[in-house]
């Protein structure tokens, strides 16, 4: 470490990092569009330059992307000439950027709008034509691009490069006549395409599945973690004004994703906002399941786990650390045995971040002593056991929603799912919150704590499971008073 | 499809001149621009990248930062004329209008019999010889309009 | 006419002397031998180099003793080392190194195998520009017949030294003519400038120690290890030592390249080589080296042509290639036809450049076409200040705001009357053609 100067505070710096991140991380705003800390620095926007003094020298305005901090190293981003500098420098970027910041799916978290509105001169001085390129160009299932809005910032082209290391783009042609291009017009492949819109400092790049569906200063953003697999990405959930989640994008994190997510787990929220829902609970009465007070629901879940002995609890692995906490807790109170369902691993594994294990919080569960067991052996364990309770989200389907259907009758049944369950066991079943609509914990491969968010309300009348095992622990009298 | 074997063997040798094998690549667009039908196809694009370890959009990237390779088919001959200032100078627009009316092909397109592609390049180092053209790879200086009706009849 | 001592292009004049056999009979690789043989040591020869007061001959003119001298200590970094050559020649009115290596190319493997015993290189890469088939040829045949003759290669003339020195050709983009330019696009990329630092000596071709010399630089270090540092800094000025080529072109009776020693005036070049301005005209506007230095006036004739001389007329040697002007040259078209060019050979990295080159050349365009605005005088001066110096990662930018600046200034007056007039009094009658794509 270094100790420099920057706008008259001394910071420290690593020296073996560009001057930018310096400044970022002691809160020192300098503009960037070609810089990404996640990518190696080019240094061709040249719209970080910042005054750097050294020793005697005067001044010198750098670009802090490609410039070391050194002992001793007085920096100034806000200097006259500094400003001047990236003024210049802003106005060229400009030229050829079309207006259309009204329909630009960027706008309000672009990067050259914001720094424009900072700095830029409200009048152009340009008579030319802005350069007519296309518009909506498809470069895939998941990306489309819009020549005219590039900046040439070649993010994009080395995000590929150095990140899935498997070049896609490139800038094609040169100077005033680049463009980024796929070779021969062909779509991405892969399953790291929509970083490419996040890397994008301007509208250049979108995601079809964004594309006019709102207007980024509608959206409400929390911090969560990615349930796709067992990396448990930092992710940022964004819903349009606390309603329907719009976008799951990632957020830096150095320990897991670094600034990455897969689109796997980009797009998995069609899910996470599907209809016909589990709303409050329902109770077998004669052969028809009825609305009941979830109350009552959960009077006979604990009246038949009281009653029996070698219940089993199966819980899914999208359960919180905090939630299998409850049912491991649940279980020994009434003597069951409990396990979690361990589903086979995906096709999805690759070198970067998917593990190709379904399951988020499979470490995390296991800590608890909780064994994960395939979903066919705790199904043939369940049509063997009186009683039974499958909870969390989509523990039918990972269970298998054929096996659960075809559970004999001698089993009672218990569920806490989401969505509706289809069994011939099934006594009573009790509508929980899924992943973006309750707080938690889970545990990634690496064992690093992940938080999830309730960035959305749940439908009405249904609650977090970890509230109904409250509830449940409540109305349970405590096995050792009863012993006592 | 994949490179002819003659210029595999060719590239084999040339590689060793080079600590690293792309290296060889922009000298082995020219060979096989010049062997493979006047132009760079995204079918040596493809088997570029594969003799190079490389991903076709990376040798596309390459191919289109250069201008003297093309990637759109040319006619059977390809007339360059120099248009910057020392040939601007002494009538170098002169020359690209000779050109064009003999050929009958537009400045930066192919005559409709696919006999001749005409283009301007810029400055050629030929500047004490102004104007000059380039021919299918021959230089041809001191040009009036008279020697370009001359020069291409005798194509012809 | 006053009579030089001549060397650089004696050689060139006589028949067959691309050949070995002519260039040794000639005295060619005594030079080579010289220091193979002689016992001359790597340092002493950089050391004789920077006392000749040699001077880079691609541009920039520095320093070839100093530039050798930054290769780092051999003892201490065990990295191979590289010499590149930079036969890239498209710097707008330069056509000389094309002559040495057509008509000497011995002289430039002599000198390309001096440098690298200099610099202790493993191997010379000599970069042509893609269109110089001939020169290219001539070259790649001397490098045969020299490995033939053991003079290229594995112990060369019997000594320690061994070195390869291969070609290689670039494909029409100017850029790469910049150093680190060529650097990339030998290495098999599109030709994006690096930054510096590092500097090629530091970390150039594949992280390596690598020296970029241009061909009229490295063929002039036969010479001086031959007939000594004395000999060459006694020709010349103070600081700009030895003959030159000077490549001059345009509005001139007999355009050519011309062998001169530092000192000489431009009007002797002008008048005594080239014979004078055309058709019995008058000069109105040079370029004293190259499109990319600022351009001087007619009644500037009698500059010194030397490094000093012409940065105290605000420009520049350059590559010493003059482009001369008549008095019915319009400076609208000149300007469109530079800023075009500029804007083709950009390589689009840094925004400035890739912009500014576009806006500099649609704003001449549309002056020399009649469609001038009243504030472009004002746009243009304040664009080229955008764009230089030192603002991106090379010096194109500057390149193409240097020459806009110096238009600006001059011929200010002729601008103010084309957008005036909305029309350029002096422009030529274009001749009809039909275009397809841009420009």
């Amino acid at each position: 470490m270094v100790k420099i100067t920057v706008n008259g505070r001394v910071v420290d710096a690593d020296p073996t990092k560009p001057l930018i991140k310096a400044c970022h991380d002691n809160d020192v705003d300098v503009p960037m569009y070609c810089y990404h800390p996640g990518l190696s620095p080019v240094g061709s926007c040249r719209i970080c330059q910042v005054e750097v003094k050294q020793g005697e020298a005067p001044g010198r305005v750098v670009v802090a992307c490609r410039t070391q901090p050194a002992e001793g190293m007085v920096v100034d981003t806000e200097s006259p000439k500094a400003h001047a500098t990236r003024r210049e420098c802003l106005e060229f970027l400009l030229k050829n950027h079309p207006l259309d910041c009204p329909i630009c799916d960027k706008a309000g978290e672009c990067d050259l709008q914001d720094f424009t509105y900072e700095e830029g001169q409200a009048q152009g001085r340009s008579h030319e034509p802005r350069r007519p390129l296309e518009k909506r160009k498809s470069l895939g299932e998941v990306i489309v691009l819009d020549e005219e809005r590039c900046i040439l910032c070649s993010r994009c082209v080395r995000f590929f490069e150095e990140v899935p290391k498997k070049a896609q783009l490139t800038v094609s042609d040169l100077g005033s006549r680049s463009v980024i291009s796929t070779f021969m017009d062909r779509p991405l492949s892969g399953n790291y395409q929509g970083n490419i819109a996040d890397l994008c400092p301007v509208g250049a790049l979108t995601l079809k599945k964004f594309r006019f569906q709102a207007r980024v200063w509608n959206l409400v953003k929390m911090a969560s973690t990615c349930v796709e697999c067992s990396r448990g990405c930092s992710i940022q959930v964004e819903t349009l004004r606390g309603s329907d989640v719009k976008r799951f994008r990632p957020r830096p994190n150095e320990q897991v994703n670094g600034w990455w997510m897969c689109d796997h787990g980009r797009f998995a929220f069609d899910h996470a906002n599907a209809a016909g829902r589990l709303e409050g609970a329902r109770m077998l009465e004669g052969t028809q399941l009825v609305q009941t007070p979830i109350e009552e629901a959960l009077c006979a879940v604990r009246d038949a786990l009281m009653g029996s002995k070698g219940g089993l609890v199966v819980l899914s692995p999208f359960c919180t650390v905090e939630e299998g906490r409850a049912l491991r807790e649940l279980a020994q109170r009434h003597q069951a045995e409990i396990a979690y369902v361990s589903p086979p691993p995906s096709a999805l594994k690759d070198e970067l971040l998917h593990t190709g294990d379904p399951c988020p919080n499979r470490r995390g569960l296991e800590e608890l002593g909780i064994r994960g067991e395939a979903g066919e052996t705790l199904t043939a364990r369940l049509a063997a056991a009186k009683v039974g309770l499958i909870a969390g989200e989509r523990v039918v389907e990972l269970l298998g929603p054929e096996r659960v259907r075809e559970l004999p009758g001698t089993l009672a049944l218990f569920a806490f799912e989401c969505h509706p369950v289809a069994s011939r066991a099934l006594r009573a079943e009790v509508g929980i919150a899924n992943h973006v609509e309750r707080t938690g914990t889970v545990v990634n491969v690496d064992g690093i704590r992940g938080p999830l968010a309730a960035a959305k309300p749940a439908p009405r009348g249904v609650r977090a499971l970890e509230r109904h095992l409250q509830d449940l622990a409540r109305l349970s009298p405590r096995r050792e008073t009863a012993v006592r | 499809m994949a490179l002819p074997k003659q210029l595999v063997d060719e590239f084999d040798e040339l590689v060793k001149n080079y600590p690293e094998r792309r290296a060889a690549l922009i000298v082995a667009l020219h060979r096989c621009q010049e062997e493979l039908g006047g132009w760079i196809s995204p079918q040596t694009m493809e088997d570029l990248g594969a003799y190079f370890g490389l991903e076709p959009v990376e040798v596309f990237g390459v191919a289109s930062f250069y201008p003297m390779f093309h990637l759109r088919p040319v006619g059977k001959h390809v007339v360059s004329i120099c248009h910057n200032i020392s040939c601007d100078l002494r009538g170098a627009q002169d020359i690209i209008a000779k050109v064009c009316e003999v050929t009958g092909a537009p400045l930066g397109g192919t005559s409709k019999d696919g006999q001749w592609t005409v283009k301007h390049v810029e400055c050629q180092g030929a500047c004490a010889n102004a104007p000059m053209l380039d021919l299918d790879g021959t230089y041809h200086e001191d040009l009036t309009p008279e020697k370009v009706a001359q020069l291409l009849g005798a194509v012809r | 006419m006053k009579a030089y001592e001549t060397y650089l292009l004696d050689r060139a004049k006589v028949e067959g002397n691309h050949q070995l056999a002519t260039y040794r009979r000639l005295g060619g690789y005594k030079a080579l031998e010289k220091v193979l043989k002689g016992g001359l040591t790597p340092a002493q020869v950089v050391d004789e180099v920077k006392r000749s007061g040699l001077r880079g001959r691609g541009g920039a003119g520095f320093s070839t003793g100093m530039k050798w001298s930054f290769m780092p200590d051999v003892a201490k970094d065990p990295r191979p080392r590289y010499l590149a050559i930079n036969a890239d020649e498209s710097e707008p009115g330069t056509c000389k190194d094309r002559v040495l290596m057509e008509r000497d190319p011995h002289g430039l493997v002599e000198g390309s195998l001096i440098a690298a015993y200099a610099i202790q290189a493993k191997a010379v890469y000599i970069y042509v520009r893609g269109e110089y088939r001939l020169p290219h040829d001539r070259v790649a045949a001397a490098i045969q017949e020299a490995r033939a003759a053991q003079l290229v290669g594995q112990h060369i003339l019997g000594s320690d030294f061994s070195c390869e020195v291969f070609m290689h050709k670039g494909a029409g983009a100017y850029i790469c003519g910049e150093e680190t330019g060529l650097m990339e696009s030998l290495e098999g990329k599109r030709g994006h400038p690096r930054q510096k630092p590092p500097f090629p000596a530091q970390s150039g071709l594949w992280n390596s120690p690598t020296t970029v010399n241009n061909v009229e630089t490295v063929f002039n270090a036969p010479f001086i290890v031959e007939r000594g540092a004395a000999w060459h800094a006694a020709i010349g000025t103070a600081n700009s030592k030895g003959n030159f080529l000077c490549g001059i072109s345009g509005h001139v009776n007999r355009p050519g390249v011309y062998e001169l020693p530092f000192g000489v005036t431009a009007r002797e070049i002008l008048e005594d080589k080239a014979g004078g301005v055309w058709k019995g005209r008058q000069l109105k506007a040079w370029f004293p080296g190259g499109s990319s230095c600022a351009l001087l006036k007619g009644a500037d004739i009698d500059v010194v042509l030397d490094h000093d001389s012409l940065r105290a007329r605000g420009s520049s040697l350059g590559t010493a290639a003059m482009i001369m002007m008549d008095d019915q040259t319009s400076m609208a078209r000149v300007m469109e036809v530079i800023a075009r060019f500029y804007e083709h050979e950009s390589c689009g990295q840094c925004s400035q450049c890739r912009e500014g080159t576009q806006w500099l050349s649609q704003i001449f365009h549309r002056i020399a076409h009649g469609r001038g605005q009243a504030d472009d005088i004002d746009t243009l001066e304040s664009l080229a200040k955008g764009m230089a110096p030192g603002k991106t990662i090379c010096a194109l930018s500057d390149a193409a705001a240097i020459p806009t600046l110096s238009a600006v200034r001059l011929f200010k007056d002729e601008l103010i009357a084309c957008i005036r007039e909305q029309r350029d009094p002096l422009a030529a009658p274009a001749p009809k053609y039909a275009t397809v794509g841009a420009h």
